[in-house]
């Protein structure tokens, strides 16, 4: 996406090394391989769930790779008066830091993250994915969840990143368990008044034909909700398998490579995102097929990339599930036993 | 307190007013149900296209393209001087796209908006390829295309895609390829083609496909939503053997149009 200013000659140098027999690329690895991920959840405690994601950090040195942050964030809205969707909404952004993009000026740099949130957008807030635990009180107010991704850093392969650290963030992503109250004037018996009060929140327990237990009709009528444990981080969100991993392929006929640094993204512009979900183990669903650069493929190209890239993104998939139980380990389980020692 | 409009001197109206309800309108209301057949047409069809060149007199090329009912009109300038300094040896193309406020079901707000950006990109990657750019160093060629009528957003990009491709082919800029672009969805078990914004709703994926029929070449694809490998490849086999007969008519327009003048 970015232009690093590649010559003529390195442009040469770097397609015909990658054409080679057998393949060179400048840090050695082969033409599938990735740099090392490096992933961390929950690095935002005032989030909903978030994680921080770096690929092709240099050990020794301590920095470089592209950095990616992602949270998500909760936030109620009114289905009937503002604009909110019976059943939740996800609304995704991109954000690029200008220090990630020194060479940008903002115009460039507003439309690069308009593009990416474009990607973003499209794959996750698509009906097909939407998660089904995201209305409050249905037909009055839901959830609408915020993702935003802000990019740190870019050293090559940021719609992979975005992906993973998207995926990784709503994962974690916590929805506060509600429940749901209505309102009632109050009865004129001295037992109501001295209980509630005035105009205080009342239960359906005030009348007395129904049962307390029966809260069938209250859901029809209630009006607002109230959160029953503020301490408590709520349930996860539902649907968390079906998020997409993304995984670009950049084509340079007849070979294609995964994970290019910024060198090679400039010398191969041409390159296909695929966004694969794997919902159920053995099913493998396209989310999202993108070519971008310039160039043209034919049909059958296509098909052999479409198949290459499935399995790409299953072993990209199965990596990140591995991180991400971790991760819930060590947040949790570890954590407590840690806590519990003391 | 609406103190804005109170005014003691005249008769106020109420403070909120609402659309009244029209009868008519809840009847015209017929969901489709999964597993039914596609309303009016079957479900390999596309819309019929209505495709002419050289409307505009004072663009370099213009073309308008009509498909029942999404109405685009684009012109092309060029290849002009590039406004940058900075030296490029291939010319660039430079896509706007812009919907008319009245466009669509809801008002469109007259300032450049996000989505606007993101079907120019689509029409940008689908022409790319095909123009030979190689040919005019320190050069932009600007395409406007202007949406005067949008039902469904896949639609308006492939029929985009066409009329700017009509429209380049009409200024003389030298070409590749005619580009052609098809939509396509996947509805329940079956890939209808060209869907309608209603039918792009309730499809579970969508697909469009831009490519050169007369090369055989693909230079764009974009699919978004639900779907298997499998079921996307099919949806691709059929939009490029719409877009071979979509070649056709794009042909026949710009011979008209050369034989006229």
């Amino acid at each position: 996406m970015t232009s690093t200013l590649v010559s003529k000659s390195e442009r040469a140098y770097i397609q015909a090394s990658l054409q080679a027999t057998p393949p060179l690329r400048g840090d050695g690895r082969g033409l599938l391989d990735f740099r090392t991920v490096l992933l961390e959840t929950g690095v935002a405690p005032l989030a909903n769930g978030s994680a921080k994601l770096n690929i092709g950090k240099m050990p020794h040195e301590g920095g470089g790779g592209t950095e990616v942050l992602a949270a998500t964030k909760l936030e109620v809205e009114d289905v009937e008066t503002g604009d909110g969707v019976d059943g939740g909404r996800i609304v995704c952004s991109v954000s690029c830091s200008p220090s990630a993009y020194p060479h940008l000026s903002s115009n460039a740099l507003d439309e690069l993250q308009y593009d990416l949130t474009v990607i973003l957008q499209q794959t996750i807030g698509h009906p097909s994915l939407h998660p089904q635990n995201l209305t409050i009180i249905p037909r009055r107010k839901s959830w609408l969840l915020n993702l935003d991704v802000v990019i740190l850093a870019d050293s090559g392969n940021v719609v992979d990143a975005l992906f993973m650290a998207a995926r990784a963030a709503l994962w974690d992503t916590k929805v506060p368990r509600t429940r749901a109250v209505e309102y009632h004037a109050p009865e004129e018996t001295q037992t109501t008044r001295d209980s509630a009060g005035a105009m205080d929140i009342d239960q359906r327990e005030a009348i007395p034909q129904t049962s307390g237990f029966d809260t069938r009709e209250m859901v029809r009528t209630a009006a607002d909700f109230e959160l029953p444990d503020y301490w408590d981080e709520g349930e996860v969100l539902n649907g968390r398998e079906r998020w997409p991993v993304c995984v670009t392929l950049n084509l340079l006929p007849p070979t294609h490579f995964l994970d290019a640094t910024l060198p090679e993204e400039a010398s191969v512009p041409l390159r296909m995102h695929l966004t694969f979900s794997f919902g159920t183990p053995n099913s493998a669903n396209l989310q999202s097929m993108r070519l971008s650069g310039p160039g043209e493929l034919d049909l059958n190209q296509i098909k052999a990339y479409i198949a290459d890239g499935e399995k790409y993104a299953r072993e990209l998939f199965n990596a990140l599930e591995t991180k991400l139980r971790e991760e819930d380990i060590r947040r949790n389980v570890k954590a407590r036993d840690r806590f519990a020692l003391r | 307190m609406a103190q804005s409009n109170f005014d003691r001197r005249r008769i106020n109206g109420p403070d909120e007013s609402y659309q009244p309800i029209f009868e008519a309108d809840e009847d015209l209301e017929t969901k489709w149900k999964p597993g039914s057949p596609r309303k009016g047409r079957t479900a390999r069809d596309i819309r019929p296209i209505f495709l002419k060149a050289g409307l505009m007199n004072q663009a370099n090329g213009s073309a308008y393209i009509e498909t029942e009912k999404t109405k685009i009109a684009c012109a092309v300038y060029g290849p002009r001087q590039s406004k940058t300094t900075v030296y490029n040896e291939k010319g660039r193309l430079n896509v706007e796209v812009k919907f008319a406020p009245f466009s669509c079901t809801k008002r469109r707000v007259p300032i450049r908006d996000a989505e606007d950006r993101s079907v120019a990109v689509q029409i940008q990657q689908a022409l790319n390829a095909a123009v030979r750019l190689e040919l005019l160093p320190k050069s932009t060629i600007d395409i406007f295309v202007t949406v005067i009528e949008n039902d469904g957003i896949e639609g308006c990009v492939a029929a985009g895609s066409v009329a700017a491709s009509v429209a380049l082919a009409d200024a003389g800029i030298e070409m590749l390829g005619l580009v052609a672009a098809c939509s396509a969805a996947v509805v329940g078990k079956e890939i209808w083609m060209d869907p309608t914004d209603e039918e792009g709703r309730v499809a579970s994926g969508s697909l469009v496909l831009a490519g050169m029929p007369a090369l055989g070449t693909i230079t764009s694809v974009w699919q978004t939503g639900l779907m298997s490998p499998d079921e996307a490849i099919q949806c691709m086999e059929a939009c490029q053997e719409c877009c071979a007969e979509i070649h056709a008519v794009m042909a026949q327009a710009l011979l008209e149009n050369a034989q006229n003048t």
